[in-house]
């Protein structure tokens, strides 16, 4: 799959160079081919989705490892684990009903132009993914030697100072772990995503650190893919090694996230 | 409307993992998906017909899955262009027009309401190409202007630019929030204040969206009315197809002949468009 997504990518890179991932416009007619909104809205959303979803997860799994009783842990874990598994097109849905109008009138007082942002599918993928988060960082926690927290006690810490110098360093690699997989699983959604960003091309801000363009609308490569130019690009070359090039980056980037991720979580703990 | 939506949703994904190969299966346009699915499910319970219709990437959706082989007829709802055949030197396509639909240009009930009833071409250009920002430049209320552009290859979107620029391919390169699916469209215009986008006339339903008259030369504002698609005075209008890789024979030309008979016909009326008998 990497071979056919390369080789039919060649001629955009041939044509654009390095300004395919670096350039700021794309305009598929006439011929301007540039990744890097696309590039910053995937980054930013699932970014942001983690940065919202990873606090509350790692409370939960906290919660769930160090202080539930084995039964309402199991429970918890499974109900948990089936909000993982709901499919993301149902997100989606529910994100177009309730969120986009939420996001839209908390949002009133910076002028958004409609409930479409990058923060809209932010917060929807951090919903999304909260599930991962947790049942992953609670495997991590779980995965700390009962000995551990036994000696921490007799030491004469309590309940809560165990669970925050012990399990919590101890069970460090595999919440980095869950966090980049999580990670991972938002950059790579689609449709979800596809129904509350907006689909605007060439969302760049003036400045790296600007928050603006988090209340309006932007496009992510998933987005780009999902949509209709997939079908126009079809039969013009240069057009669809464009489009490829796109999945190719976002594979790649992927990849390396739960590779990476997968790595971390496989790490015996110290 | 969040219930439909789950329906195709679950339709396509059934259509995706299961497709028994007896089925005709149809995809394109959403316009044009209307009529076509319950004309479906009439020759379905009536005839036993096995049809799939699924509504992925909108005309062009429809002219590509045809051109590769996936489907037996394609929906569009924009003319066939030589450029579309120029894609697929081995299809033969034969396209079937079982009506006719005017795009409207819809607004939001708060711009409606402000008194914007109609726009000129101009008036719109300099929307499209990001000159007017603001309603109240155009009469309207002093609010930004959220353009919701269909996106590219969809055939509301083509049939649109062909009326502002004449041809699509002069349109200006654009970058604003993108919409797909007419229901989508109907939804994002209508939750959203000072919105417009550009809707299949039918679908503007005028109690949350609201189609304008396009000014002609004269001034005059020209609604989007059944007469005026007839005579060809509002000038957004564009054939429904039914497209077909050669001479539809079998399952493929009875679903066809049934959308061209009375009771076809019918349906086509009953969606708001112009079946065949009407626009002569």
């Amino acid at each position: 799959m990497l071979l056919t997504f390369i080789v039919q990518s060649v001629p955009v890179w041939k044509h654009a160079g390095f300004s395919f991932p670096l350039g700021k416009e794309w305009f598929f007619r006439t011929a301007l081919f540039g990744a890097l909104p696309m590039i910053y809205g995937s980054i930013v959303v699932a970014l942001i989705a983690v940065v919202i979803a990873g606090p509350i997860g790692l409370g939960a799994a906290l919660f769930t490892s160090e202080y539930l009783p084995s039964n309402a842990r199991r429970f918890v874990k499974t109900a948990i684990e089936l909000l993982a598994g709901i499919p993301s097109v149902v997100y989606g849905l529910l994100g177009v009903l309730l969120l986009r109008d939420w996001v839209y009138h908390l949002l009133q007082s910076f002028d958004p132009l409609s409930g479409d942002t990058l923060l809209t599918a932010a917060i929807l993928l951090a919903i999304m993914i909260l599930p991962t988060i947790m049942t992953l960082a609670d495997d991590a926690f779980r995965s700390v030697p009962h000995q551990q927290r036994a000696a921490a006690r007799a030491l004469g810490l309590n309940k809560a100072e165990a669970t925050l110098f012990v399990s919590l360093p101890q069970a460090r690699a595999g919440i980095v772990a869950a966090i980049l997989l999580a990670f991972g699983r938002a950059i790579g959604e689609t449709i979800a995503v596809f129904l509350v960003v907006g689909r605007q091309d060439n969302q760049l801000p003036s400045s790296v650190l600007s928050l603006r363009p988090l209340v309006e609308a932007g496009q992510t490569i998933t987005s780009k893919l999902g949509g209709s130019e997939t079908n126009i690009a079809y039969g013009d070359p240069l057009h669809w090694a464009a489009m490829v090039g796109l999945a190719l980056l976002l594979l790649l980037g992927v990849s390396f996230l739960t590779w990476f991720g997968l790595r971390l979580g496989e790490r015996p703990n110290a | 409307m969040g219930l439909r939506r789950a329906l195709v949703a679950a339709a396509l994904l059934g259509a995706l993992t299961f497709t028994p190969s007896a089925a005709v299966k149809i995809n394109g346009s959403t316009t044009v998906n209307l009529p076509v699915a319950e004309a479906a499910e009439i020759l379905r319970s009536e005839h036993k017909l096995a049809i799939h219709v699924d509504t992925q990437g909108g005309s062009s959706g429809g002219i590509s899955s045809l051109g590769d082989g996936l489907v037996e007829i394609g929906m569009i709802s924009k003319p066939l262009t030589d450029a579309d055949r120029a894609k697929y030197p081995k299809v033969d396509f034969k396209t079937h027009q079982i009506g006719s639909d005017a795009v409207a240009l819809i607004v939001s009930r708060d711009v409606w309401e402000a008194g914007v009833e109609a726009l000129s071409r101009e008036r719109m250009r300099g929307i499209y190409e990001g000159k007017i920002r603001n309603w109240k430049e155009v009469g309207g209320p002093d609010r930004r202007i959220a353009f919701f552009n269909k996106e590219p290859g969809r055939g509301t979107w083509e049939v649109f630019a062909q009326w502002l620029y004449g041809d699509p391919k002069k349109a200006p390169q654009v970058a604003f929030p993108e919409v797909g699916g007419n229901e989508e469209t109907r939804n994002k215009v209508s939750s959203t204040r000072g919105a417009i986008s550009q809707l299949s006339a039918s679908w503007a339903d005028g109690e949350n969206v609201f189609a304008l008259g396009l000014k002609d030369d004269t001034g005059k504002a020209i609604l989007p009315t059944n007469d005026a698609v007839r005579s060809g005075a509002y000038r957004m209008s564009r054939p429904l197809y039914l497209l077909t890789n050669g001479e539809p024979t079998g399952e493929v030309k009875q679903i066809i002949d049934f959308m061209l008979s009375p009771r076809g016909a019918e349906i086509i009326r009953k969606h708001g468009y112009l079946p065949m008998v009407d626009l002569k």
